[in-house]
């Protein structure tokens, strides 16, 4: 164990409520720097969930539009010229919409987002859909997104006890027939999923020939890039085609510019490094002044400055150890509850869990390079 | 322990300190304050030697200067063979590192105990192993009468225990040369003569010299010479008895 270590570690052991205090103020600031950042990076993940659940590799879009939950329509027509390329093995189409769900326990409606494409194509990751394939050409016949907010009733604890549960949507009687778990986010409170000839049931005013996403499946070790760049001149400027990855991108950017996600968590995330960064100053600083005509003295006895800062550097380290390991664990219990009462999946992530372990370490660390300036006043003369 | 410098006053042995023609001021410019005027003073090899003088005379500035806290700016002065006056920062605190200091505080570090404060020293010194390090501070301890206080804080000692754990510490790492600031002031009389008594056995055990500032007429017969300095001035550098005689009756107090 180094010496200054092990002075350090004394120093601040010999007080042990303000070895408490010191560290409740690390605690704090990591929990508030995991928890803020963790939402954040949960809102984001649920936004652009169903973008990532889309495995078409190119997507045409309209050049209109910025996010796939907001999306204008293009005509359909020119899907039909994008399987010229041979490239191409297969396309779809997609319908998304806004509806009105209606509550069946409360007789309230609430907004639901609508999607419409073919579950036979298999262009969008749903996990189970395929089981419900046939069903959902019957008419009037969707699924539940088991991850919707609770305003809808407790429809997914009702469907794993029922075969399905009848319910209003836009004012139409349908029926869903079970629950998939996909994801909602900031700019929606539930989803449901059928096919675009049900979509249409449910969206009567929206024509057929306009579509909001056009799904497109290419040859297993063809370049979706290559084939993009060559497929734009057949939709010239009236639809834009991406690749699976700029869609998820452009998603994400939407949301961050759109929704003050980064701002809002960001600052929460800020304050708590300031929070911490400023009780563990408050603490090494009086240690640091309380400790002057010793430290004095020991400069006296052949201790260099850089003993002495080093003393202090460790003290720091050791606040930054003791804060953040009972400051994570308390994260992990808000995420868990943030995980009930926002409805959204939060969950810790190694990556988070590093990073912001080392901004407590540079929290700490900070904070001691300022306390430090007044071990350099302690001047060895004085001392006699 | 590293051998013990030779405690026989050989004349070839060179002076443990040797100040020649040292002035020495604070400030600067209109506000300077000269505190040391034209000092010239030696320290032998093994020898105990206690400067005194009223307050101001520059007693503990020129202590200072000697245990290369402050630079010399004027003069010259050489201390464990090294010329302090041309000596860089880090010159110094190597300096610093062969020096036991005892101060009127005993500012030992309250979140340690008396063991770990004199262990502390012997970080100084890598070449001392942690066993070899371990047993020192044990028998330091033991030797200033503490073998049983080893693992106690400051806080539950009393002020002559708290110094002689101060007097260890500055034994710890086999010092060249003690200086000491009034290390009895804060101390009654037979705590304040335990003390020195310790410092005079444990000098003359090792040979090395003492160099003492002190105003307390009760230890002045420990000293092999008093230097005895008034104004900034050395006054008079006189032999033990002739000083002993003068000051003793200027700063005689009764006895019990």
């Amino acid at each position: 164990m180094s010496s200054a270590f092990f002075v350090a570690w004394c120093q601040l052991s010999y007080h042990r409520v303000k070895l408490a205090v010191a560290a409740a103020g690390v605690v704090v600031a990591v929990m508030l720097m995991l928890v803020q950042l963790g939402i954040r990076q949960g809102a984001l993940d649920n936004s652009v969930a169903v973008a990532r659940r889309v495995t078409a590799d190119l997507v045409v879009v309209s050049p209109r539009t910025k996010t796939i939950f907001a999306s204008a329509q293009f005509p359909r027509r020119l899907l039909y010229r994008l399987g010229s390329n041979p490239e191409v093995v297969a396309i779809s189409e997609m319908y998304m919409g806004q509806g009105r769900l209606r509550n069946p326990w409360n007789k309230l409606e609430f907004p639901v987002s609508l999607y419409g494409l073919d579950p036979g194509a298999k262009m969008m990751r749903l996990p189970g859909v395929e089981r419900f394939e046939e069903e959902l050409h019957d008419m009037d016949r969707l699924l539940f997104d088991g991850l919707s907010r609770s305003n809808y009733g407790p429809v997914k604890k009702y469907l794993s006890d029922h075969d399905s549960i009848d319910v209003e949507v836009n004012l139409r009687k349908v029926r869903l027939i079970d629950s998939i778990d996909v994801g909602i986010s900031i700019n929606t409170d539930g989803n449901l999923f059928t096919t675009p000839a049900n979509f249409r049931r449910l969206v009567p005013d929206r024509k057929p020939g306009s579509v909001d996403l056009g799904l497109i499946r290419l040859k297993p070790d063809s370049d979706p890039i290559k084939v993009r760049d060559s497929l734009r001149q057949y939709v010239g400027t009236e639809a834009k085609i991406v690749t699976r990855d700029e869609l998820v991108a452009a998603e994400i950017v939407f949301i961050r510019e759109n929704a003050p996600i980064d701002f809002i968590f960001g600052m929460g995330a800020a304050i708590g490094f300031f929070i911490g960064f400023v009780v563990v100053y408050q603490i090494l600083y009086t240690e640091v002044t309380n400790h002057l005509p010793q430290y004095a003295t020991l400069k006296a006895m052949g201790f260099n400055d850089r003993y002495l800062l080093m003393v202090v550097l460790n003290q720091s380290v050791i606040l930054a150890l003791l804060g953040y390991f009972p400051g994570f664990v308390l994260a992990l219990g808000l995420y868990r509850i943030a995980t009930r009462a926002i409805q959204m999946q939060f969950s810790m992530t190694a990556e988070r869990a590093i990073s912001v372990f080392l901004l407590t370490v540079i929290m700490c660390g900070l904070s001691a390079m300022i306390a430090i300036r007044k071990v350099r006043t302690a001047d060895p003369a004085d001392v006699f | 322990m590293p051998d013990p410098i030779n405690t026989t006053n050989s004349i070839a042995a060179p002076p443990a300190i040797s100040a020649k023609h040292v002035n020495f001021a604070f400030g600067e410019g209109d506000l300077q304050k000269q505190i040391l005027f034209d000092v010239t003073m030696e320290v032998a090899a093994g020898e105990i030697v206690l400067l005194t003088g009223p307050s101001g005379s520059g007693k503990t500035t020129l202590l200072t200067l000697i245990g290369a806290l402050r630079k010399v700016r004027d003069g010259e002065l050489t201390v464990l063979n090294r010329p302090l006056h041309t000596a860089s920062l880090e010159e110094l605190v190597e300096v610093r590192r062969e020096i036991g200091f005892i101060f009127q505080q005993h500012n030992l570090l309250p979140f340690m105990t008396a063991r770990q404060n004199v262990q502390l020293m012997f970080h100084l010194h890598p070449e001392v192993t942690a066993e070899e390090a371990a047993r020192l501070t044990e028998e330091l301890l033991t030797n200033v009468g503490l073998g049983d206080r080893l693992d106690y804080h400051p806080a539950r000692l009393s002020g002559g225990q708290k110094q002689r754990v101060a007097i260890a510490r500055a034994l710890a790492a086999s010092p060249k040369l003690i200086l000491a600031d009034e290390p009895t002031a804060a101390l009654d009389s037979q705590s304040g003569r335990d003390v020195v008594n310790l410092l005079q056995e444990l000098a003359r055990n090792r040979g090395c010299p003492i160099l003492m500032v002190t105003h307390d007429p009760r230890i002045l017969d420990v000293a092999d010479r008093i230097i005895n300095m008034e104004d900034g001035r050395v006054h008079s550098a006189n032999v033990t008895s002739d000083v002993i005689g003068s000051i003793g009756q200027d700063f005689r107090v009764p006895r019990a």
